[in-house]
């Protein structure tokens, strides 16, 4: 009797302790995310080097690397991979061009009220579904849109410009996607610079253009980098943008995985197609971290 | 301090910045308050057509409370799972909290379709009654929300002081009534504000829906989606209308919760 009531102590000793304690807090979470995140990708991989069976999602044992050879010997693959490297390349240069002014005017407003309006504007945008964005950017751009029509009624152009269901269309959107992201994270950085670096660049005599050269634009470098993969990993795996900025017509590699395996029920093909850009993904995501976390000064 | 005046041209391009990133939304808006059959430019005049069109449409009306619904479900998980990480999380040495922030953060960031085909894959293969229903969809969007409720709750306890607490405990609170007494009123409304985030991250999910979704219930971004790829609505953009008004309500309720600009620029 005595002996069961020391062992029971002994474990509401362990329950009490702080770690343990803790660990319940987070052990829910943990939990829902190693079933519904980890395992699932997990099964991916494994199903990605399985024998390609269409119709079939249920895993083998049976090893194979079929999937990625045709994948890596099928140039259609190759160059939809490309493309979407190329035009991720693209959205996070020209969101970077676009963000800096922006997140520059944020970060130097001094009224607290006015930062807090356009910071308010910004996270507007990037809650907003991306879908609802890209209606309007399709009323902008499409053919008959409003950009072609102001152009066509100023007789500036005779046909209306292919600005969408192209290439060019799927980086319009997808910058429109990336802003916010790119303009936040600028932010962050620009706030950080200590003004005074600037005042004493300019004391020395520095002009405005030569110090923004030589003092600002290195010292928010950590931000343009982080910024810059993080618009880089958001635009590789976006399908939505190319989906309906594209019309289909810009096969990448999120368009492909879609395909495969709704419209072909190629999972152990598709799940392939899906390794390959979690890992670029991710790649530019893990660095993106690191940068984060030395620009943060940790 | 002296004041630093913002250059000219730095101001023309930030406007120009702002004009992309609110043009659609703009657009969007005049779009669904147009008189005309289409869109035009100039607008051929004002008028609430297609938001009566929207309010009469079984297929988007249907789409837009099942988003809510499901934001609504997402919401509630999100927020006690995502609080009770972020206590944990708060308490931890600084390359661990670190390591599994990085974690639990990742399905926002790593792609979205690759994310939902497997959670799909997986509801199949393993025979889980999950797929295409409101509870599979409500998995997904969980997996989104919650890194949310953890940013913004871990904030407001990293700029917590511990010692209210150990205060509490050392006046004879026990562990619970000290965070139910003293932490919790303080983080409250972070954890409000957190929850707001997770409604409206589930209510703009689209690439793991595309996967879980069911053809007749369907939350409004794909709804909206499967109209955009053949032709422009109207009434989508009456639907459009609403959610702009509840995520521009939802931002400046988290506005009022917690300091946002101070939240984001960590300044």
């Amino acid at each position: 009797m005595i002996a069961l009531t020391e062992k029971k102590s002994g474990f509401l000793n362990l329950l009490a302790s702080r770690q343990v304690r803790r660990g319940i807090l987070v052990a829910p979470l943990l939990i829902f995310f190693i079933l519904f995140f980890v395992i699932p990708v997990g099964l991916m991989f494994l199903s990605s080097l399985n024998t390609p069976a269409v119709g079939t999602v249920e895993l083998s044992s049976e090893l194979t690397l079929k999937n990625y050879t045709r994948f890596f010997s099928r140039s259609s693959y190759l160059i939809a991979a490309g493309r979407s490297l190329l035009l991720a390349s693209i959205v996070s240069f020209v969101s970077l061009l676009i963000a800096y002014p922006t997140a520059f005017l944020i970060a130097r407003t001094e009224h607290p009220g006015r930062v807090t309006f356009l910071t308010l504007l910004v996270l507007i945008a990037m809650q907003l579904d991306i879908v609802i964005r890209l209606y309007g950017m399709m009323v902008i751009l499409g053919d008959n849109g409003l950009v072609n029509q102001m152009l066509l009624g100023l007789g500036v152009i005779s046909k209306p410009l292919p600005l969408m269901y192209n290439f060019l269309g799927v980086v319009f959107g997808l910058v429109q996607f990336a802003l916010p992201f790119m303009i936040l994270t600028l932010v962050g950085v620009l706030r950080g610079i200590d003004p005074s670096l600037e005042e004493a660049a300019r004391s020395l005599g520095a002009n405005r253009f030569r110090c923004f050269y030589r003092v600002t634009l290195p010292a928010s470098l950590p931000g343009i980098l982080a910024g810059t993969l993080l618009v880089f990993a958001l635009s590789v795996s976006s399908y939505i943008v190319p989906a309906l900025m594209g019309g289909f017509r810009v096969g990448v590699l999120p368009i492909h995985i879609f395909q495969q395996v709704m419209q072909m029920a190629q999972f152990q093909f598709g799940a392939a197609v899906g390794v390959v850009l979690f890992l670029i993904s991710l790649t530019s995501i893990a660095v993106y971290l690191r940068v984060g976390s030395s620009a943060r000064g940790a | 301090m002296k004041k630093r005046r913002i250059p000219l041209l730095i101001l023309v391009l930030a406007i120009l910045g702002f004009s992309y990133l609110l043009a659609p939304i703009v657009i969007v808006v005049l779009a669904g308050l147009n008189s005309g059959d289409f869109l035009s430019f100039p607008p051929k005049g004002l008028s609430l057509r297609w938001v009566i069109a929207f309010l009469q449409s079984e297929k988007y009306l249907s789409s837009f409370f099942f988003s809510f619904r499901l934001a609504l479900m997402t919401m509630v998980i999100s927020t006690i799972l995502g609080t009770m990480a972020a206590l944990y999380l708060s308490r931890q040495t600084r390359i661990w909290r670190g390591v599994l922030q990085s974690f639990f953060l990742s399905p926002v960031v790593l792609p979205g379709v690759v994310v939902g085909f497997s959670i799909y894959a997986f509801f199949i293969s393993t025979e889980f009654p999950l797929v295409r229903t409101i509870w599979g969809l409500w998995v997904g969007h969980i997996l989104y929300s919650t890194p949310y409720v953890i940013g913004t709750v871990g904030a407001a306890l990293a700029a917590y002081d511990l010692s209210l607490e150990e205060a509490a405990r050392s006046l004879g609170a026990s562990p619970v009534r000290a965070f139910f007494k003293v932490t919790l009123p303080i983080i409250a409304p972070a954890i409000q504000a957190g929850s707001v985030f997770a409604f409206i991250v589930s209510f703009g999910q689209f690439e793991v829906s595309l996967f879980l979704s069911a053809p007749n219930s369907e939350p409004l971004p794909i709804a909206m989606y499967n109209s955009l790829r053949y032709k422009f609505e109207p009434d989508a953009a009456a639907a459009g209308i609403f959610a702009i008004c509840l995520v521009t309500a939802a931002v400046l309720l988290t506005n009022r919760l917690v300091n946002l600009r101070k939240l984001l620029h960590r300044a």
